[in-house]
């Protein structure tokens, strides 16, 4: 018998109110208006007085993680299963002339080849076929046994290169998708007057700054494994960001109606925003199972996961800031290129949000090249934005001889940063370093830098969450949403176990099943906003439910008088033990049924780093010592892992600023770093001091996300820090010790 | 990677017969290959960069993994040695210092457990063109270097031409400065030869090859004879990213030094510089006679460095170079830098 809710709903039907919300597509957040019930209902109450939340909860999934036990997309093997390889294109702009799979088809243990819808490819590394065979060697070998012959075409990788006038095109001249390589976006401000603006200022800096195209390096690869043996129905194993993002175009690819697919992801290996949908390789996983009736398994080889899943958009920014002495930012003038490859990129418009200028002018362009679309990642188009303007503001900031954070703190006129600026720099020691760029004596020259972000974070009303608790005492909280390893599963149990006076070990989850409520996708830092007020209501709801049962066995008091703490549940000096208590539910238990309440939660996050690095000037190699992110967000459901998230993202951060980019060869237009080994992530050696702090003093009582925000701002704190210890400023990421070598000859050549 | 025979041998001479049997081959690359640690030649295969018919498994040799003496105050590696054994061995770490530290600046501890002295010393280029499965470059078998003109920041300075590869060997730069010699099984017999004449420059000979040896040769082992400057020795490597990198640059160097601090013989090796190990004989006279100093060590630095060919991108070699070959010097020789 299905069950019903206890909860009653009230008499009278709620008032609607129209509210604004981010919702996720494709990883991108895009804002939507939304009606809700106009009710303010029971809050999370202060922020210091929760017993659960607020406070350092290990994640109930580690055990899992490190012991091995946890079962990912990649670790599913099923009887009869067969596996997928893809066969890519080498050529950055080609088009089919010639496929023919009959010998590859022919060897051993072969069972399928497809090809892919394309027929012109417009990046290397672009899919065009996949085998499924009866093991991933077979079918690698099969993969490279098809004979295809291109036409090939001219193409351009350089985003200078392609800006010219008689650049190779990149796109289509019409048609879905065609634009010219050089395509206008958007144009805000008066150039005019910012021009006159630029007049009276006492400095201007004028420079270009560059950010890479970079991967998102999920520690598991994109792919999924079809359960599919040509029946009614299906279940896709999916390392993605959204379990609801899969069955339907599963559905249509197995010729299977939606609600016959099932999407299961239990736990998965990062996807930063790159893991939305099916993908081209879930199109072929499901394809593939569909004409050999048989499971099967395609995740994507690492060289595979560089050359065909997209990647952070690059940037080219011309920037020109003037300010007054007093440290005030009169004018920005930007001309910003979007390096999407055939993709549209992203990039935030400047002056990024944080700052306020009297006058401003930008022209956002897309530049496109033959690469791999850029897709979203952890903020996109925020880190590349902050680091030029973060950049920008401190070379304006030396120009006049002020203090950069004073003279950040004169541009900002939301105290809130005011308040981390001045926290981050006495935790630092920011008055100690020292104000001469390349001012310390010796090679090794240590310098401090900082920077500012801000991200959304706020929910939707996707979430539906059941609440059940069983005769036993058992307690079960259900929706379908994923958990990418941010601990959605942990904030998930600790918010029932808190409202009904239990611990984490009292409450289970089930998570990650397209047959449970309906969840929004894991993007844009919208997760906990979304799902956190849902669960919270189906609680309380559950909650009110069982102090009506529980009412007969306590003197008859009124539910709302019930208290549940420390697992038992009194009133009117009456006090039973949880499963006692419970032991009196009708045999069904309770079940409640919890939905979105938009008053608990926000947007709006904001966050300052300060970074702190030694530079060798004699081998231009950077040292980074310390990152410290003081970072705000609003109630923070679990600290443990909100400063996972801080440090994650200041790693993320350094690895853009110091390490990592995408190497195209102009002329072969392939990628050149296609692998660990090249493509160099940072590793432990490479970890500084990370000091996360959570700003407390924020004491807004609702829950925001705060995962993009996390890796926003290092990367400017940084670069500032490797100019303030060795007077080298680099514009173009990463800060690598050639790069620092050769500018420091240049200037002592200037010089 | 291909399928491919696995032969299982016990002695070096079946090692060779098993290389020396197997059907020759339609390109350089696809010829029978000895494995033993497998850390380089894995990935080669797996990228289908070599594609061997037949590997043969040197493990089952005994007698090659043995760190010796050879009586005189020299050593005796054998080619099975692995670098973590090299690091940790006392006998190395006391007389050969500089050796322990170029063992220990190899990948990654899991590496070092596996990857042994001789696949060290045979480890094919980093070239990330040559590393491409869809470049058929002049290492190749193809008819260019695309570094040349293409993207060459991790490139060679020194020995360029018409390939612009680096050896990636940071054992090789340290065995150079300490003479060492190494033997070599073949259709022929055993044939001995100074290590510095094992490596060959793209102008200089095959180059498909980056040393002498033939399709059936076997390395045996190494022997870096005593001398009074191995006890100065030292291995300077600089990674882009400490965590595992192969060198940008790398500097060995050893020195005697007698009566204050004056250097009676020098060895100065550079690595990551070079399709080669690269000796800088110059660079070791100037140093000879002197006494040492950071005026002479700077000016040792600066002729170490005469004649560097940087190509578009590498030109930041020269002075990071610079700057190890006398942080080296000052290491050996005791002198704060």
């Amino acid at each position: 018998m299905p069950q019903q809710p206890q909860a009653q709903p009230s008499p009278t039907p709620p008032k609607k109110k129209k509210i604004r919300v981010p919702r996720v597509i494709n990883g991108v957040e895009q804002m939507v208006e939304i009606e809700v019930d106009d009710v303010a209902g029971p809050g999370w109450g202060p922020n210091d007085k929760h017993t659960l939340l607020n406070h350092r909860l290990t994640r109930v999934d580690g055990p899992l993680k490190v012991s091995g036990a946890a079962k990912y997309t990649y670790d599913v093997r099923l009887p009869n299963m067969l596996y997928g390889r893809v066969r890519r294109c080498p050529h950055a702009h080609a088009r089919i002339k010639k496929f023919d799979s009959s010998a590859a088809l022919r060897m051993p243990g072969v069972k399928a080849i497809i090809q892919t819808p394309l027929t012109e490819f417009r990046f290397a590394g672009s899919p065009v076929a996949a085998v499924a065979a009866t093991t991933p060697e077979l079918a690698q070998d099969a993969a490279r046994a098809i004979v295809v012959e291109y036409e090939v075409l001219p193409h351009v990788v350089i985003p200078d290169a392609a800006i010219k006038a008689n650049a190779p095109r990149v796109l289509p001249t019409e048609g879905p998708g065609g634009e010219d390589n050089l395509a206008a976006k958007g144009k805000q401000g008066d150039p005019q007057k910012v021009e006159a603006a630029f007049a009276t200022c006492d400095a201007v800096v004028e420079a270009e700054y560059r950010t890479p195209r970079l991967h998102h390096c999920c520690l598991e690869t994109h792919g999924m494994v079809v359960d599919f043996s040509g029946g009614d129905t299906a279940t896709i194993y999916a390392t993605t960001q959204g379990t609801f993002t899969i069955p339907q175009d599963a559905a249509r690819e197995l010729g299977l109606p939606q609600s016959a697919v099932t999407a299961t992801v239990q736990h998965m290996g990062g996807g930063f925003g790159s893991k939305f949908g099916i993908g081209i390789e879930g199109m072929m996983a499901c394809r593939l199972s569909k004409e050999t009736k048989a499971p099967v398994k395609l995740m994507l080889t690492r060289t595979d996961e560089f050359l065909m899943t997209g990647n952070r958009s690059g940037s080219w920014q011309k920037l020109k800031g003037g300010a007054k002495k007093d440290g005030t930012l009169v004018a920005v003038q930007a001309t910003q290129y979007r390096l999407g490859g055939v993709g549209q990129g992203s990039q935030a418009g400047q002056p990024y949000a944080v700052y306020r200028a009297a006058d401003t002018y930008r022209e956002i362009y897309a530049l496109h090249t033959n690469e791999d679309s850029a897709i979203a990642m952890r903020a996109p188009g925020h880190p590349q934005t902050s680091f030029a303007i973060e950049s920008l503001l401190d070379e304006l900031a030396y120009k006049i001889g002020m203090d950069p954070v004073a003279f950040r703190k004169k541009n900002m006129p939301d105290a809130m940063y005011h308040r981390q600026l001045e926290r981050g720099a006495q935790e630092i020691n920011w008055a100690k370093r020292n104000p001469i760029p390349g001012g310390s004596p010796g090679p090794l020259k240590r310098g401090m830098g900082c920077a500012a972000g801000t991200w959304g974070g706020g929910g939707n009303d996707q979430c539906k969450v059941d609440v059940t608790v069983t005769r036993d005492g058992a307690v079960t909280v259900a929706v379908g949403t994923q958990d990418l390893g941010t601990g959605t599963r942990t904030f998930t149990r600790a918010i029932v176990a808190e409202e009904l006076g239990l611990q984490i070990k009292d409450v289970v989850e089930q998570i990650g099943n397209s047959k449970l409520g309906g969840a929004n996708a894991s993007g844009g830092s919208t997760t906990a906003a979304s799902l956190s007020p849902s669960v919270k209501d189906g609680a309380y709801k559950a909650r009110m439910a069982l102090a009506e049962k529980f009412s007969p066995l306590l003197g008859n008091a009124k539910p709302d008088e019930i208290v549940f703490a420390n697992g038992n549940v009194s009133a009117g000096g009456k006090s039973l033990a949880w499963k006692q208590a419970c032991a009196a539910l009708p045999p069904a238990g309770v079940v409640a049924h919890g939905v979105w309440r938009s008053d608990l939660q926000t947007r709006g996050v904001h966050g300052a780093v300060f970074a702190e690095v030694d530079v060798d000037v004699e081998t231009g190699k950077v040292r980074p010592v310390k990152l410290l992110q003081v970072q705000d967000g609003g109630l923070p459901l679990n600290r443990l892992t909100m400063e996972s998230q801080i440090n994650g993202g200041m790693i993320q951060a350094l690895g853009m600023a110091l390490y990592e980019t995408r190497v195209m060869d102009a002329d072969l237009g392939v990628q050149l770093n296609p692998s660990f080994v090249d493509y160099k992530l940072p590793g432990a050696l490479e970890m500084p001091e990370l000091i996360p702090l959570i700003d407390d003093e924020d004491k807004r009582e609702l829950v925001i996300g705060i995962a993009e925000a996390a890796i926003i701002p290092a990367i400017g704190a940084i670069a500032n820090a490797v100019f303030n210890a060795c007077g080298a400023r680099i514009r173009e990421l990463p800060i690598t010790p050639d790069k620092i070598l050769m500018a420091l000859a240049a200037e002592r050549r200037s010089a | 990677m291909n399928t491919f025979e696995w032969m299982n041998v016990t002695t070096v001479a079946e090692a060779v017969n098993a290389l020396k049997s197997a059907p020759s081959p339609a390109d350089p690359d696809d010829a029978a290959r000895p494995i033993a640690g497998g850390q380089d030649i894995l990935t080669t295969m797996k990228d289908y960069i070599t594609r061997p018919t037949r590997v043969v498994n040197l493990k089952g040799i005994r007698g090659l993994d043995k760190i010796e003496s050879d009586g005189k105050g020299g050593l005796r590696i054998g080619a099975l040695v692995t670098l973590s054994e090299l690091e940790e061995s006392p006998l190395v770490r006391r007389s050969f210092p500089g050796l322990a530290e170029a063992a220990h600046s190899v990948g990654t501890a899991q590496i070092r457990n596996l990857g042994t002295v001789g696949g060290n010393l045979c480890q094919r280029p980093r070239c990330w063109y040559f590393r491409l499965e869809e470049v058929v470059c002049l290492k190749k078998g193809g008819t260019e270097c695309y570094a040349a003109t293409g993207e060459n920041k991790y490139h060679a300075i020194f020995g360029g031409g018409p390939s612009y590869i680096v050896h990636p060997s940071d054992l090789a730069p340290m065995l150079v400065a300490l003479g060492t010699s190494v033997s070599v099984v073949g259709a022929d017999g055993k044939r001995t030869i100074p290590l510095e004449k094992f490596f060959i420059l793209p102008a200089d000979g095959n180059l498909r090859r980056e040393n002498v040896l033939k399709n059936e040769d076997i390395i045996t082992d190494v022997q870096v004879p005593a001398s009074k400057f191995a006890a100065h020795s030292t291995y300077l490597k600089f990674k882009e990213r400490d965590s595992m990198d192969f060198a940008m640059s790398a500097v060995a160097a050893a020195v005697t030094l007698g009566a204050n601090k004056t250097v009676s013989e020098a060895r100065i090796v550079l690595g990551g510089v070079a399709p080669v190990p690269w000796r800088v004989p110059k660079a070791e006279a100037a140093l000879v006679g002197k006494a040492m100093n950071n005026e002479v060590l700077t000016n040792v630095a600066k002729v170490a460095l005469e004649g560097a060919q940087p190509l578009a991108r590498n030109a930041y070699k020269v002075p990071l170079t610079q700057t190890l070959v006398r942080r080296a010097l000052a290491r050996v020789g005791g002198l704060a830098t």
